[in-house]
Order: structure tokens, then C-alpha cells, then sequence
């Protein structure tokens, strides 16, 4: 521990000096005895005082949590030596607050004492927060010396969002080869039924529909659509992030990114992801819930990179766009070179959906004409932008004031027509 | 900043017309810097506070050349006791909260040690009476405490820059 002198050690002495001084100079005892207190108790307290040897340990129960999820957390703290006043303080980074308990407190240690002081600690956003940092400041029973001491963090706690409430979740145009809770719209073996046809020598007696063949007088088949699962890329838009009170576009876009992909890997679906802005961030397509916990960290540790270079989605390893994946792309729409990346991939084939976190509500109108008048050709330009997207086919979901859910059904309806319109 | 006041207003109730009205102006300031001091935590003033009032003290004595003042003792407790209770409201500013109890087990401290301060003023001034011993020795014994407490405020600053025991 770093040993300090108090302010009080500088103004004994102080008192002390100029007081022994003036009785000096002026020859009088009286001052001498007004000193004497002061040095006395700079001599004994000085003398008396010895390095208390605290250890802080700082646990927490999980390094796993939800945001807004209560965590217990404890401070183990130990003495060699008696300590008058250790004051503790632990230093929790911002979004983790205290629900239960103190964390800065004083508490008084015999030798050889240790003491447990119990913590409820709350995420209010979800991230990854450094956790342990602990303030230890022990004073002596006189006050005059203090040592000093930072324990620093070794916990990395991991909030993850809280999902959101999904009952259906977008179905990609088109499944992929494995088996999975799509209903496909190829035919071959499979649970839900299709359509019939004229039987052909190698088919399976079993899908013989008798009832069928009894009345055209010949033998048929019955067809059906099997279940297969799908490639889900999720695309989030790191170039911008637009923040309000109490609301960020970035934050929403990884609850969402964090729910859906969530819903299709219970589907046994392959999910991906890219982060597309300042620093290109991914993680290839898969299943399973090591894949889940992989895409919610990465997810984590995505903030807004914002950059002026211009970039495409050259940029991304193919491997990371499988062929029929369905791209989701997370993102508030407010940089161009993001819509242009929507603009590509959908010309490239793949199955493009938005879900736009929609800025608007963040953004305040400024005062004056000329700021309305801004305001208004911002949200023209908007309207224009989403018109070309859904001209590409694109699907934009606007989730805003309503659900997410309400907002994916509103795309699911424009896929629908759109489907039809190209037929 | 009532103890204060209360010791400022021995030395100026002593003086004479000619003296009191720079004794009130010196104990007003003493009183400013003390209140000043706690108020806004500078713990600089709380020593300037204690030196003004002591010299306050130190100028009656002189300009009445009396002989022994036996109410010298009450005097080095009260500053003693006043500058405890100042440097220990400036403590409370941390705003870290003690256990229960924490606050009346200091002021039993502090009371303690103001007393002990009381009795060892009143041995040493009942030691200064009857040891009426002037000469070259005395005055060198003096000046090496003098300087013993000036080394003391040098090592208080120095430690206070963040050295390691």
C-alpha cells in the first residue's frame, strides 16, 4: 500500500513550527506549551502508525448476465494489521449501478479481522463491462497517515441484451441442403404435403395416395415439401450510430441482431455476421449455441466506427455470404455507403431484408425555417431511399414506435406481393 | 468555529482599547479562513485559521508582558481540539459512509485526546513555573525543535506526493 501524509500531519507541524518559533523569538513558554499538543501528537501518532496490509478480493458470482438482470457480487477484505477507518470504494464503470448495498463504504478491522460485504449490482444496457477495480483507503486511529491502494479488475462481465419477444421470424426465399424447421419449397420427402403425381417405378409404396388412385384409376403419388434449414447473415451497420435520451440506434440494432439470431438458430438455422463500417468485423455461418454465444459476443464488442473511406461489400469474404442466405441488415439508414451495400447484394442475388431502426424520433428539429426545411428534405430523402430499396425488392421494416414483431410482419407482406408481382 | 471564537475572545477581551478593534479584524479573518476552510474543503486554511488566533494570542502576551499565563493551557487544548474537529468535518466531505456508531466512537476520541492535550498543557505549565531556566542552552533546545517541526512539514509534504512505504 502507498503511504501519504493527511492534511492534518502539514498543519500540526505547521502550527507546531511557527509556534515553537514565536516562542523563540519572543521568549514565551506559553507558545511553546500551545505547540506542544500539536507535536506530541505528530510524534506518537507517527510512531503508532504501521501499514494495515489490506487485501481486497472483489467476486462476482457470474460473468454471464442480461442487462437489467440483478448479479451478486461480494468484497472479501482481510487486515494484518487493526485499521480505525478503511474506506472502500468500488469503482463500476458506467451502466452497472448498485441495487443493493454500498459501493463506498468505511468500515473499522482488528488484526488479523476480514470482513464480506455483500453487492447487488444491475446492468442497465447491455455490453462488456470491466469489473473489480477497488478504491482502499485505510487511516491510522490519529488521522495523520493514510495509505492507499487500487486493486485493479480481472472480471470481464459479459451483459448480454434482453431478447425481444419473437413469435414468427422472416423465412428466407430459399433453404439450403441440411435439415432443418423450414418448409422448403422444392419437393421430396418431407412432413407437409405438396401436391400428387403419376407414380413412377422407384417410389415408395407408402407415398401411394390410395384414396387419389382409386379415382383417376391409376396409381399417384403424393408429393411433399421437405424441411430444411436456412443461411441467415445478419448485416449491422456500424458506420453511424444515432444516439437520443435514453436510446441508441446501434443498441437497439444488436438487441434485435441478438434476438433474431437467436430465433433462427433454435430453427437449426445457420446464422452469420458482418459488421459493416469503419472496422469490418464477421463470423462465418453456423448452428448451435456455441454460435449463438460467438455472435452475441462479437455483437457485444461492435461499437460505431465511423470512417470517410468509401467502402463496398467487396470487402467481405465470400465465405462469409453463402449462396441463397437470407442478409438481414440491421441499420438506421442514415450512410449512404450502407444502402449502397444493400443496393449490391441484392443485385447480386442474395435475399436482402432491412430492419431500419428508425432515427427519426432521435433526431430534433432545429429552429428557424431553414432547420425545418432541413428537417423535411431529410425525411423526403429517406422516403426516396427506402422507395429505391423497395424497388430492388428489398424489404425495409421500419421498427420505431411499434414492435419489431409488427415491423417484420409489415415486410413479410411486402415479400408476399413482391413474390407474386414477379411471378 | 465556535471553539475558535470562543478562544480568539480571551486574548481581545485581555486588550486594551488600542489593541482590540486589530485583535476582532485578525479573529474575524481567523474565523473567515476557518469557515472558508470547511466549507469548501481547502485544508490549507484550517493551519492558517490556528496560527491567526494564535498569534492573536502570542501579541496580547507580549504587548502585556505578563508573567506565566496559566490559561495557556486551555488555549493549546482549544486549538488542538478546533483543529480535530476541522480536519474531521473536512473527513466527512468523502461522503463515504461509516457503520453505525463510527461517528460517537470518534468523538470519544477526540475528546480523549483533548483532554489528554488539557492535562499535558497543564503539567507543562506548571513545569514552566517552577523551572524558571533562560540561557544559550534553552534557546538552542528550542530552535532544534523548531526545526524538527519544520523537517516534519518538509517529509509531511514530500509523503504527500505519493511515495511508497
Amino acid at each position: 500500500m502507498t503511504r501519504k501524509g493527511s492534511p492534518r500531519i502539514e498543519g500540526y507541524a505547521a502550527v507546531a513550527a511557527i509556534s515553537l518559533l514565536a516562542a523563540l523569538v519572543l521568549r514565551r513558554p506559553e507558545l511553546a506549551i500551545v505547540a506542544a499538543p500539536f507535536a506530541l501528537v505528530l510524534a506518537v501518532g507517527t510512531r503508532v502508525a504501521h501499514d494495515p496490509a489490506v487485501t481486497v478480493e472483489f467476486e462476482i458470482e457470474t460473468e454471464r448476465t442480461l442487462e437489467q438482470a440483478q448479479l451478486e457480487a461480494t468484497m472479501l477484505v482481510r487486515a494484518e494489521g487493526a485499521v480505525d477507518r478503511l474506506e472502500l470504494l468500488v469503482d463500476l464503470p458506467a451502466n452497472v449501478d448498485v441495487d443493493d448495498g454500498m459501493d463506498a463504504c468505511a468500515l473499522r478491522l482488528g488484526p488479523g479481522q476480514e470482513r464480506v460485504i455483500p453487492l447487488t449490482l444491475r446492468c442497465a444496457r447491455w455490453g462488456v463491462y470491466p469489473l473489480g477495480d477497488v478504491e482502499v483507503r485505510a487511516r491510522d486511529p490519529f488521522r495523520l497517515v493514510v495509505w492507499e491502494q487500487r486493486t485493479s479488475g480481472r472480471h470481464r462481465l459479459k451483459a448480454y441484451p434482453r431478447p425481444i419477444e419473437l413469435r414468427r421470424i422472416l423465412a428466407p426465399v430459399e433453404t439450403q441442403a441440411f435439415a432443418g424447421s423450414e418448409v422448403a419449397r422444392a419437393r421430396g420427402d418431407g412432413v407437409e404435403y405438396a401436391d400428387i403425381r403419376d407414380f413412377v417405378p422407384g417410389d415408395r409404396v407408402r407415398s401411394i395416395n390410395w384414396r387419389a388412385s382409386a379415382r383417376r384409376q391409376r396409381l399417384v403419388v403424393n408429393e411433399r415439401h421437405p424441411e430444411r434449414n436456412t443461411d441467415v447473415v445478419i448485416l449491422l451497420d456500424t458506420f453511424v450510430d444515432v444516439r437520443g435520451v435514453g436510446r441508441s440506434t446501434l443498441e437497439e440494432a444488436v438487441r434485435a441482431g441478438t434476438s433474431l439470431a437467436s430465433r433462427y438458430l433454435e430453427r437449426r438455422d445457420r446464422v452469420g455476421l458482418v459488421g459493416f463500417g469503419g472496422t469490418l468485423r464477421w463470423l462465418q455461418p453456423g448452428m448451435g449455441l456455441t454460435q449463438r454465444y460467438r455472435l452475441i459476443e462479437t455483437m457485444l464488442e461492435t461499437g460505431a466506427e465511423p470512417t470517410y473511406v468509401w467502402r463496398d461489400i467487396n470487402l467481405i469474404p465470400t465465405r462469409v455470404l453463402p449462396p441463397k442466405a437470407l442478409i438481414i441488415g440491421l441499420t438506421p439508414l442514415v450512410d449512404p455507403r450502407f444502402a449502397a451495400a444493400l443496393s449490391d447484394l441484392r443485385a447480386r442475388g442474395f435475399d436482402v431484408v432491412v430492419v431500419e431502426v428508425d432515427p427519426v424520433p432521435l433526431v430534433d428539429e432545429r429552429s428557424g425555417d431553414l432547420g425545418k426545411i432541413a428537417h423535411r428534405l431529410w425525411i423526403l430523402d429517406r422516403s426516396v431511399q427506402h422507395a429505391k430499396l423497395e424497388a430492388l425488392g428489398i424489404g425495409v421494416a421500419r421498427w420505431g414506435e411499434t414492435g419489431l414483431e409488427a415491423a417484420l410482419e409489415g415486410v413479410r407482406t411486402f415479400r408476399r406481393y413482391a413474390r407474386l408481382a414477379r411471378g | 468555529m465556535i471553539g475558535l471564537g470562543a478562544l480568539a475572545a480571551l486574548p481581545i477581551a485581555r486588550a486594551g482599547e488600542s489593541q482590540e478593534s486589530l485583535y476582532v479584524w485578525l479573529a474575524a479573518l481567523a474565523l473567515a479562513a476557518l469557515g472558508v476552510a470547511v466549507a469548501l474543503g481547502w485544508s490549507v486554511l484550517v493551519p492558517v485559521s490556528l496560527v491567526v488566533v494564535g498569534g492573536i494570542y502570542a501579541a496580547q502576551l507580549t504587548v502585556d508582558d505578563a508573567r506565566l499565563d496559566a490559561s495557556a493551557a486551555l488555549v493549546a487544548a482549544g486549538l488542538y481540539l478546533t483543529a480535530e474537529l476541522a480536519y474531521w468535518s473536512l473527513e466527512e466531505r468523502a461522503l463515504v459512509k461509516g457503520e453505525p456508531g463510527e461517528g460517537l466512537r470518534r468523538l470519544a476520541i477526540v475528546a480523549v485526546l483533548g483532554l489528554a492535550a488539557f492535562v499535558v498543557a497543564v503539567v507543562l505549565v506548571a513545569l514552566a513555573d517552577v523551572v524558571r531556566a533562560r540561557g544559550l542552552a534553552l534557546d538552542l533546545l528550542g530552535a532544534a525543535a523548531a526545526a524538527a517541526a519544520l523537517l516534519a512539514v518538509w517529509l509531511a509534504a514530500r509523503d504527500r506526493g505519493a511515495t511508497g512505504e
